[in-house]
Order: C-alpha cells, then sequence, then structure tokens
C-alpha cells in the first residue's frame, strides 16, 4: 500500500507536468495569424558563413 | 527565424540558389559541403540551384545533396542520361493550413561549368508554365518561385507567366529593401552572401490563396540574435577550414620556391616594400598611421581565424599575391595590416609620387570597403580618420553591422 506521501508526491508530479503540457499546448506553433504566411528568404549566399575579421 | 515562428505559425524557409563557394579550387568543396549541411539544419524547406552549385560537377552536387537532406528544386535543368530533371522541379510543403508549391528556373544562357555536358537547360517560360500548371492540379494554392534567372529575365518571366504569387530573385541582383508587385507577383530581391533576409507577408483568402502580399529585406545585424548550436558548427567549421587552407597554402608556397626564377623576375620590376622602409622618413605620419583601425587590419583576421583564407587577406596585408607583396602568413612581420602602400602605391615608384599627384580618392578605399564588406562605408566619414593630421573631436566611426552572417565575425 502507498504511503499518503507517494500518493501526494504522485498527484503533485501529475499537476506539474499537466501544466507543462497545457504551456507547451499553449506556446505550440500554429495558432497565430492563421491567414499570413510568412515566407523568409535568402539568396545568392555564395559559400559566405560570417564576415572576414 | 525562431523569433518570426514564435509570431507566426505558418512559416516558409527558402533560398534562391547561388550559395556555393564562387572558386572553383577543391578545397572549397568543404564550404560548399558545409553550406548543405547548415541550410538544412537552418530549416531550408527547399533551395533553387545554378551553374554555381554545378561548379564541382554533377556527381558531387547531387551525392552531397542527398546526403544533407536538403531538398533542391529546378525545373529546368535536365540530366541528360536519365533524361529527368537533375533535382525535383518542385514540390509541395504543407504550411499550416496552405499547400505551397515551390519551383525553380536557372538560367538557360549561362555556361554551366563541368557540367556542361552532363545537363541541359531549357528554356525558363515554358518549363515555368508546365510546372504552374502542375502544382496547380496538385492543389497548391500558393505558388512561390526560386529563381536564378537575374533581376530582368526574373521580372520579364512573371510579368509574361500567370500564376507565380511570389518570386526570390537572385543571381547578381542588386539589394532592394523593398520589394514589389509585378502584375500580381510580389518580387522579392534579397540582398547576398547570406547577410540579409527577405521577409514576404502573403495575406491569405478563404480559399487559402494569396490576396495581397508585401516583401522587405532586412540586414541580419548584431542585434539579431545568435543560435548557439549553429554558431558553435559554424565556428568550428570555419577554424577547421582555416587551418585547411593554410596547409594548402604551404604546400603551393613550397612548390614555388623551388623555382627561383620567378623571384629573380619580381624583383627586377616595382614591387611593394613594406611601411617599415617608408617610417624610416615619414615618421610623423608613421606614428599617426599606428593609430588607426589599418595598422590592426592583420590583428582581426588572426582573432576571427580568417587569416589563411585568401578572400580575407587580400584587404588586410599588403600588395596580396603581387610582386614583393604579402604571399604566405611568413610574411606577416613586414607585410601585414593596411600599410602605407596600399593607399600610397607600391614603394618603389616613390619618386613617381609628387608628378603623378596620386590622390587617395574614395576610388582607392572602395576596393576593400565595398558594401558587402563595409556596408557603413562612407567616404566622407572614413576618411578624415586616416588622415596623417585628424581632424579635432573625430567622431567615432559607425558600427558596422555586417556582423552575422551564417554565424558569428565582425569586419
Amino acid at each position: 500500500m502507498k504511503s499518503l506521501a507517494t500518493r501526494v508526491l504522485a498527484v503533485v508530479v501529475m499537476a506539474v507536468v499537466s501544466v507543462l503540457l497545457l504551456m507547451g499546448a499553449t506556446a505550440k506553433p500554429g495558432t497565430q495569424e492563421p491567414n499570413k504566411l510568412i515566407i523568409l528568404s535568402t539568396t545568392d549566399v555564395k559559400g559566405k558563413t560570417s564576415p572576414c575579421g | 527565424m525562431d523569433s518570426v515562428r514564435a509570431q507566426y505559425s505558418q512559416v516558409l524557409v527558402v533560398d534562391a540558389g547561388g550559395f556555393f563557394p564562387e572558386q572553383n579550387d577543391a578545397i572549397y568543396q568543404n564550404p560548399a559541403w558545409f553550406m548543405l549541411q547548415a541550410m538544412k539544419l537552418l530549416g531550408t524547406d527547399a533551395s533553387g540551384m545554378s551553374d554555381k552549385e554545378l561548379r564541382f560537377g554533377k556527381g558531387f552536387l547531387v551525392a552531397n545533396a542527398r546526403s544533407s537532406g536538403l531538398q533542391l528544386v529546378c525545373a529546368n535543368l535536365w540530366d541528360k542520361q536519365t533524361k529527368k530533371t537533375l533535382v525535383a522541379p518542385s514540390i509541395i510543403k504543407k504550411v499550416g493550413t496552405v499547400k505551397v508549391g515551390i519551383f525553380g528556373l536557372t538560367s538557360d544562357k549561362v555556361d554551366m561549368g563541368p557540367a556542361r555536358d552532363s545537363v541541359t537547360v531549357e528554356e525558363p517560360t515554358a518549363a515555368a508554365r508546365r510546372t504552374i500548371a502542375s502544382l496547380r492540379k496538385q492543389g497548391a494554392t500558393v505558388i512561390v518561385l526560386l529563381s536564378q534567372l537575374g533581376k530582368v529575365e526574373s521580372e520579364d518571366l512573371v510579368t509574361a507567366v500567370d500564376g507565380i504569387d511570389v518570386v526570390v530573385v537572385g543571381r547578381n541582383v542588386p539589394l532592394l529593401q523593398k520589394g514589389r508587385m509585378i502584375k500580381n507577383t510580389v518580387a522579392c530581391y534579397g540582398g547576398e552572401q547570406g547577410q540579409y533576409i527577405g521577409r514576404t507577408i502573403v495575406t491569405l483568402d478563404a480559399a487559402r490563396k494569396m490576396a495581397t502580399g508585401e516583401n522587405d529585406t532586412y540586414i541580419l545585424g548584431p542585434e539579431v540574435g545568435e543560435k548557439p548550436e549553429i554558431l558553435t558548427l559554424v565556428k568550428s567549421f570555419e577554424d577547421a577550414f582555416n587551418e585547411k587552407l593554410r596547409q594548402e597554402e604551404k604546400k603551393k608556397a613550397a612548390a614555388q620556391s623551388a623555382n627561383p626564377e620567378a623571384g629573380e623576375a619580381e624583383a627586377s620590376v616595382d614591387h611593394y616594400m613594406g611601411a617599415e622602409v617608408c617610417g624610416r622618413c615619414h615618421q610623423a605620419e608613421m606614428a599617426q598611421y599606428k593609430t588607426t583601425s589599418h595598422a590592426r587590419a592583420w590583428e582581426t583576421l588572426v582573432e576571427a581565424k580568417k587569416d589563411a583564407n585568401p578572400e580575407c587577406i587580400t584587404c588586410h596585408v599588403v600588395g596580396y599575391k603581387q610582386a614583393g607583396g604579402f604571399k604566405t602568413g611568413d610574411d606577416a612581420t613586414r607585410l601585414a595590416d593596411v600599410q602605407c602602400e596600399n593607399c600610397h602605391g607600391m614603394g618603389t615608384q616613390h619618386e613617381a609620387f609628387p608628378t603623378a599627384a596620386r590622390r587617395i580618392t574614395e576610388a582607392t578605399c572602395v576596393t576593400c570597403h565595398n558594401p558587402s564588406n563595409s556596408p557603413t562605408f562612407s567616404f566622407a566619414v572614413y576618411q578624415p580618420h586616416i588622415l596623417h593630421k585628424v581632424p579635432a573631436n573625430m567622431p567615432p566611426l559607425p558600427v558596422n553591422p555586417n556582423k552575422k552572417m551564417m554565424g558569428t565575425g565582425g569586419h
């Protein structure tokens, strides 16, 4: 039989996980500006990864 | 990219092509391979391509693109052997609720280099019409063209061919901060060398088609945050590549030293001598020069670990690869930094200076202070900082925003 402390700990852990999942769902992409498509573009990078110095 | 993704749910990342280095030497296959890997890691959904990506041959591109996982598109580049397009002509990418059709085109007016015998380039307009029809049939509601046709040909094409919503215009295209509408197409003129990013906002109607569109191009300045994993990857690649270039240079120098006749010929013509010789008489000018950024030009390359990169060395030393000039790192003690002769000319021509009246003009500076290296350069603002009689209360130079590109640095 589980002790009270164990059961309390399990409830707390479940609550924390639930909150984290909820936060994750809130921050998940796919909910903002659904009528916009954003296109980020580059061109002619020419192998350059950083300036000289 | 991350901040845009946080703000908007439907984001597409594309490149119009021309991302391989401009050098043909085999050692530059290293940055070519790295670009494929890094663009994939950055989340590029599709990239166009051109003769530039074929500079190491068809086999190199196809094999490395496949292993990197980067999606290349080009609708008018055909493999003579297989009778198919060399890479996918187009793709459909589902971005949120939108089906985006993406295709690429390359110019049929340029030489395909080492791949010229194994590929053919179809006239772009016919390829565009066929590909757009196919993409629409597959349900694409927004169509994006990744163009390596250059400015004029890209504009002519979207004028002649209906159905392209957005064109990313590449191949030696001038930077325009605001895109423009050409008929019903938003044209994005991106700016090159990884210093800029275009952002096109497409407003969708109920059918998920483009209702309106607008484009702006932004410089990737210091205020744009670094992505740590990309920064680490770029830096470790660059440091290793710098060492490879150094070893390559040593091999070439050893081969040249086995040919003493070249040195004798050089000694007989005008040549660079180094600032130490100038300073013997021009002591006051030398003292002032040592306070300038020019006198620390080599140090910045060493710190950035770019001191074996020929593209960088040329603007940080005296007379790179010219008579009497800097040839290898062994010449650094005498010919490193931007010295007297960079502006005034070869020391052996000294007697002709008064009559030739060699004036230091903007043309002297812009050989290195070009828009890519030095986007904040203004002759009126910069030139007083190198005058041997510096005006009093000189304001500091503006901060150069050219500090990002794909990873780190600071010019």
